[in-house]
């Protein structure tokens, strides 16, 4: 049973994370390499506060968000305003640098080595509360005025402009949504796990969410939630296949671009509000 | 800086300068940022030890690697046409939008990886020629053998490269393609074949500095990481620019080996990120200045 609750638990964890893409990616359009980063910042802000100033765990989890929410601030103001593929470079740097300082500031992360000793505050339920409780923020976001500005920035981010949308704020709000999320899950991950190592939080972690992401098909949150579902317990169940996993996942996103480009799931939702929202494929 | 540190500088800069062109050319005609060229890099290293495995027992040193060299370029350009047909002649068909691109060429990145892992294992390897201990002495100044192959080499493949892009019938082809695919298709350029031609081109580069990669860092499977080297040369220089590419990539590799010699290898990282911000910030079309306009 026990092995059912953490395959639980890291599956809900990771469908955090997958929020978090799905918002910068799935409906803004922007690719973050880096998203991953904003874990590690979680997890070691609140496991730092935790193990040296033993912080209650709520307010640790707010320094935490705070945190993240303050390194997308820095990352996101200057970058946001660039083409679509200097984010993803500038983010992709950020992961790197992120990961340089924590591998260098060894009396506070304890470097490569990592940080132990984190204490377990994390519950199954918790996290299954949290996982729900994200994907109605995110659903909510999507159909908010915010969302719908989104997806028609990622269409066409010419068009939106001429038509009053204030474009660089509204990648700006989605990037700290996503920084806001991630970072959480970060704790989340942090405080289950109680040991983490820069190792885990490089771009691979990053791509594979965006890999979850198209899987499910960029236009669908459903779809987003079932990919992460399936995608992040399978591994768990599947450990004798480990090796071929990332495999089969690349072979299968590849023919899913492209046979079927709008991902699984293309624009269904399981509870769309006001009618099916048309959207187009996509920048 | 001294003069040691300029040589060292100059000859890490060619390598980069490998990478970066090999990610401008395809840059420059399908306008998406191929994270593939890492995958190709990594698979092409390894082709290349297994010629240098299966060789080194006729031939030695400096003829083993320009051989070693040479497979692993017609490997790459081979590995890229396949990385091509499998990854976006549908997308190009389709029309898809440039995210497609973007995500499967990521995508196949990661497969060949993983499956360079899955066949080779994540085990370390290093080519059999011997180079290590040999240097070269020129006046104070000592040159690593392999730096200064990798210099030789390395202008050699770029000089090849402009005069096939300035003086030949594909050249020019790939030039118009770059420009507009749709008016020179019309002209009649034959789209698929260029498109084709360029990516070979782009993985004969990625197999040549597959190979400089795996002399200077050993061969590992995740060698493709380094694909972010020439990313960020290719920006400093002008995305899709390829001249700009080589003098980003020469600036990067000088400035990466001053930061190193200044706050170490630690936090060159966190110095880079930090700098192409700035750049980024100041001078977002590149050197070479002009900027490639997004598809309104």
């Amino acid at each position: 049973m026990d092995l059912v609750f953490s395959v639980i638990t890291f599956t809900c964890i990771t469908l955090l994370g997958v929020m978090g893409v799905f918002v910068v990616t799935g409906l803004t359009g922007l690719f973050s390499f880096g998203q991953a980063s904003f874990m590690a910042i979680g997890a070691y802000v609140a496991g730092v506060l935790g193990i040296k100033y033993h912080m209650p765990f709520p307010l640790a989890i707010a320094a935490a968000v705070l945190c993240g929410l303050t390194a997308g601030l820095l990352v996101g103001l200057p970058t946001i305003k660039l083409r679509r593929d200097y984010i993803s470079l500038v983010t992709f740097g950020f992961g790197e640098a992120i990961i340089a300082i924590l591998n260098n500031s060894v009396s506070f992360t304890g470097g490569a080595m990592g940080l132990s000793g984190i204490p377990k505050y994390t519950s199954l339920w918790l996290v299954v509360l949290s996982a729900a409780l994200c994907i109605y923020i995110v659903a909510n976001f999507k159909y908010s005025k915010f969302g719908r500005q989104c997806l028609a920035l990622r269409s066409d981010e010419l068009a939106a402009r001429s038509m009053g949308i204030d474009a660089d704020r509204v990648k700006l709000t989605a990037f700290l949504l996503a920084a806001a999320i991630t970072s959480y899950a970060g704790v989340m991950y942090g405080y289950y796990t109680t040991y983490v190592e820069p190792g885990m939080f490089d771009w691979g972690v990053s791509a594979e969410w965006i890999i979850i992401v198209f899987f499910g098909g960029i236009n669908s949150l459903t779809g987003a939630v079932v990919a992460a579902l399936t995608l992040a317990s399978l591994p768990e169940i599947l450990r004798f296949a480990s090796e071929w996993r990332i495999v089969i996942y690349c072979v299968i996103v590849l023919i899913i671009l492209n046979f079927r480009p709008t991902g699984i799931f293309g624009e269904y939702e399981l509870f769309a509000k006001h009618g099916r929202t048309k959207t187009s494929k996509g920048a | 800086m001294s003069v040691q540190q300029l040589i060292n500088g100059i000859s890490l800069g060619s390598v980069y300068a490998l990478i970066a062109v090999g990610f401008a050319l395809i840059f420059n005609v399908l306008k998406f940022s191929n994270f593939s060229h890492g995958g190709v890099m990594t698979a092409t290293a390894y082709i290349g030890y297994l010629a240098a495995i299966g060789l080194k027992n006729h031939i030695t040193s400096t003829p083993l690697l320009i051989i070693t060299v040479i497979a692993a370029a017609l490997a790459g350009g081979f590995v890229a046409v396949i990385v091509e047909r499998t990854a976006f002649r549908r997308l190009r068909v389709n029309k898809s939008p440039v995210i497609y691109y973007f995500v499967s060429s990521i995508t196949m990145g990661m497969l060949l990886e993983n499956l360079v892992t899955i066949f080779a294992s994540s085990n370390f390897y290093s080519y059999p020629f011997a180079l290590g201990s040999q240097i070269y002495q020129i006046g104070d100044f000592t040159f690593a053998a392999s730096d200064f192959y990798m210099l030789v080499i390395s202008i050699i493949a770029l000089t090849a490269l402009m005069w096939v892009l300035y003086k030949t019938r594909i050249g020019v082809a790939v030039r118009a393609l770059s420009f507009d695919v749709n008016t020179s298709t019309l002209m009649g350029v034959d789209a698929n074949f260029v498109i084709m031609a360029t990516f070979f081109a782009s993985g004969v580069f990625g197999g040549i500095s597959g190979v400089f990669l795996g002399i200077n860092y050993t061969l590992y499977p995740q060698l493709g990481k380094l694909i972010v080297k020439g990313f960020i040369a290719s920006v400093i220089g002008g995305l899709g620019n390829i001249t700009g590419a080589v003098a980003g990539a020469v600036l990067l590799g000088l400035t990466e080996v001053l930061l190193i010699g200044l706050v170490g290898s630690g936090l060159t990282p966190v110095f880079i990120f930090v700098i192409m911000l700035v750049f980024l910030l100041v001078r977002p079309q590149g050197i070479a200045g002009r900027i490639v306009q997004e598809k309104a």
